[in-house]
């Protein structure tokens, strides 16, 4: 039997490159929402695929770090932590679509790049909680 | 009289929202984990978290008299980020672990600090005109 630090690193692991595509994926679409802001463009069908993809990422890193976080050691809050801040990273861009798309104004618009950036510092936050 | 929910209040209510379910989140699970540690700083902080709750609300407009209640507590964070900064910042070691208000809100990107003015600007640029 091989322990965690003698795998090779998986792409479906909590610690892997899918937290590190959801940081870089959330700060690229806060990026694309701010274009969209400054050319006063209204969310469209593109912006919902993108987030869509983030939001599938998040999915699969919850499931991902409910199969694996019986192998680590987080003391105190940790699980409560971990677990709080994957949820949030689920429900946030939902909510700031909802928030968001029942305006039709710049400032409507510019929600969604609080939301990007906020999912960006969830995903760190994940990170930083997982025991390396 | 203008809405504070729109236009630019609708990014700043979604800020303020984001500050009330981070501080109340955070601070419900050190006061359940470990607040024999820390327990004026996690009870500081989840005051602070319920003021951000009130000021969403009351900048969503939600509730019977939602400017009162957006005016109180953008009032009462203004009060209170300047006062735990003060006194964190004259004696770091005041407490055991930091608020969300301690140097000011340094460990939040100063946003605590930022906050509270933008939200009596905003109060202020909506505020109703007879």
């Amino acid at each position: 039997m091989t322990s965690r630090a003698e795998r090779p690193e998986r792409i479906g692991a909590v610690d892997g490159p899918l937290p590190l595509a959801l940081i870089a994926g959330s700060l690229a679409f806060a990026v694309v929402v701010l274009a969209y802001v400054a050319l006063a463009r209204t969310p469209d069908w593109g912006l919902l695929g993108f987030a869509g993809l983030i939001e599938a990422g998040a999915l699969v890193l919850l499931v991902i770090a409910a199969v694996q976080v019986g192998d680590v050691d987080l003391h105190g809050g940790g699980t409560v932590t971990l677990f709080g801040y994957l949820i949030a990273g689920l429900v946030l861009l939902p909510i700031g679509f909802v928030w968001s798309l029942a305006e039709r104004s710049r400032g409507a618009t510019a929600v969604l790049a609080v939301v990007g950036l906020t999912e960006a510092f969830v995903f760190v936050r994940v990170l930083q909680v997982w025991p390396s | 009289m203008s809405s504070t929910r729109t236009g630019a209040g609708r990014v700043l209510v979604a800020v303020y929202g984001v500050f009330a379910l981070a501080a109340t989140a955070r601070s419900l699970v050190q006061l359940l984990t470990k607040a024999d540690e820390a327990p004026l700083a996690y009870g500081l902080s989840a005051l602070a978290g319920v003021v951000y709750v009130a000021a969403t609300l009351g900048l969503a407009e939600v509730g019977p008299q939602p400017r009162r209640l957006a005016w109180a507590a953008v009032g009462f964070e203004l009060v209170g980020v300047l006062t735990i900064g003060t006194l964190t910042v004259l004696d770091p070691e005041l407490f055991p672990d930091e608020t969300v208000w301690s140097s000011y809100g340094a460990g939040y990107g100063w946003l605590p600090l930022v906050l509270p003015f933008a939200g009596i600007a905003w109060l202020w640029h909506t505020r109703p005109r007879d």
